[in-house]
């Protein structure tokens, strides 16, 4: 999308929700390859948000607290997918060195981003993702090549911090990459497991971890 | 910040410390803010059990995510309402609304009188300033577009209109109002 003009009025459509669902789901990519288009989505978002006071509050219903709770608490019980990505740690050097390879020419290409992270299938094989983190914690995940998704499935991408044993999850991952703001740490691991359509219900991995790298600084 | 918005300070706090993993901050902005984000979700679905979802899946991406709210880029209250609507608008532009859906009870809150309800945050100041400045017809559409999450045929449908006329009207809206809050 070239025109400014026109990319912000569909970002304002977007954040207003006038979009039908064909153009809703475009201005949905466009958000995850298009970092400006996704600044303007945020600009309306916090213009239009004050007109949710229109809308009367009502009270949920009185189990949703628990729903949630379960939801976000008992996450921990699903750690089993973590346990392939511990010993699979041990083998990021080779990515360490590709990506230090890939440096300069990332350099070139983006905005200046601070740290890169190479991330490959778990079960060994060549990059299939590379994540760059720029200033103000510009997350870009980009394939390098065609990732196949299953039919009904997506993927989802999930932020491990060192010392943690919980992933934050830093939503869908499409196909064709995408960008988000995400500060990270160095040494972070970035994980992409396998989900149900939509994405992990429970907060934390439901299905296999797929890709991973670990985040290191450019130097 | 001006003393009228001491919620939205309190909001983002407790935003930052669900950030940390407090679990105790999160009950409490489930209870500072459940029933508002749920009203917003109500609109937009008209159903309860869809509304519930809307706001459960809200308020576990509020957990997951609270790290992404940057106090310099926004407001707490419009980080959560948005994560909310768009839920909201996920559900029902993938579960393709029955038209007849949309006949439900008819809130009349498309009146200016109703705008004054806008005016517990600064941004709530400017917004209602410049959508006063909306022929009625046009600012009557994008209110029900935003709280009631109706799409450009939703609205064609309902108000008996030509989608493209309602296409350029909700774009002109958007312009003018983007010029406003820029004055």
């Amino acid at each position: 999308m070239s025109d400014p003009g026109e990319r912000d009025a569909l970002a304002a459509e977007y954040a207003l929700g006038a979009l039908d669902h064909d153009e809703w789901q475009e201005a949905q990519r466009l958000i995850a390859r298009d970092p400006a288009f996704a600044r303007a989505v945020a600009v309306w978002e916090q213009h239009l948000a004050p007109m949710a006071a229109l809308a009367d509050p009502a009270d949920p219903p009185a189990d949703l607290w628990g729903r949630i709770d379960t939801a976000t608490a008992s996450a921990n019980d699903n750690v089993v997918p973590l346990r392939r990505v511990r010993w699979w740690q041990a083998g990021t050097a080779g990515a360490l060195a590709i990506a230090a390879s890939l440096a300069a020419f990332i350099v070139l290409r983006q905005s200046e981003p601070t740290h890169v992270a190479v991330l490959a299938p778990i079960a060994g094989g060549t990059a299939v993702l590379l994540a760059t983190e720029a200033p103000g914690g510009h997350l870009t995940v980009r394939p390098n090549g065609t990732i196949a998704v299953p039919p009904g499935k997506d993927l989802e991408l999930w932020a491990l911090a060192k010392g943690e044993t919980k992933p934050r999850s830093l939503g869908v991952l499409p196909a064709d990459g995408r960008t988000l703001i995400a500060p990270l740490a160095p040494d972070t691991q970035l994980l992409v497991s396998l989900e149900p359509r939509g994405g992990s219900s429970t907060g934390q991995p439901t299905g296999p971890v797929v890709y991973g790298g670990t985040l290191a600084r450019l130097n | 910040m001006p003393d009228s918005t001491p919620f939205a300070d309190d909001t983002a706090t407790l935003l930052h410390r669900c950030a940390h993993g407090d679990r105790s901050a999160f009950r409490m902005l489930y209870d500072r803010c459940g029933a508002k984000l749920h009203g917003v979700a109500l609109r937009i679905t008209r159903q309860a059990s869809l509304a519930a979802d809307a706001t459960q899946e809200a308020f576990v991406q509020v957990w997951q995510q609270a790290h992404r709210f940057d106090p310099e880029r926004g407001s707490a209250d419009a980080f959560l309402v948005t994560l909310v609507r768009y839920r909201a608008l996920d559900i029902v532009r993938r579960t393709s609304r029955e038209i007849s859906g949309y006949e439900g009870e008819e809130q009349e809150d498309e009146s200016p009188d109703a705008l004054s309800r806008l005016v517990s945050s600064s941004e709530g100041v400017a917004l209602k300033r410049c959508l006063e400045r909306l022929e009625t017809d046009r600012r009557k559409m994008v209110m029900m577009a935003f709280v009631d999450g109706l799409s450009h045929s939703d609205l064609a449908q309902k108000l008996s209109m030509p989608l493209g006329t309602v296409k350029s009207a909700i774009r002109r809206s958007l312009l003018s109002l983007r010029e406003c809050l820029a004055a």
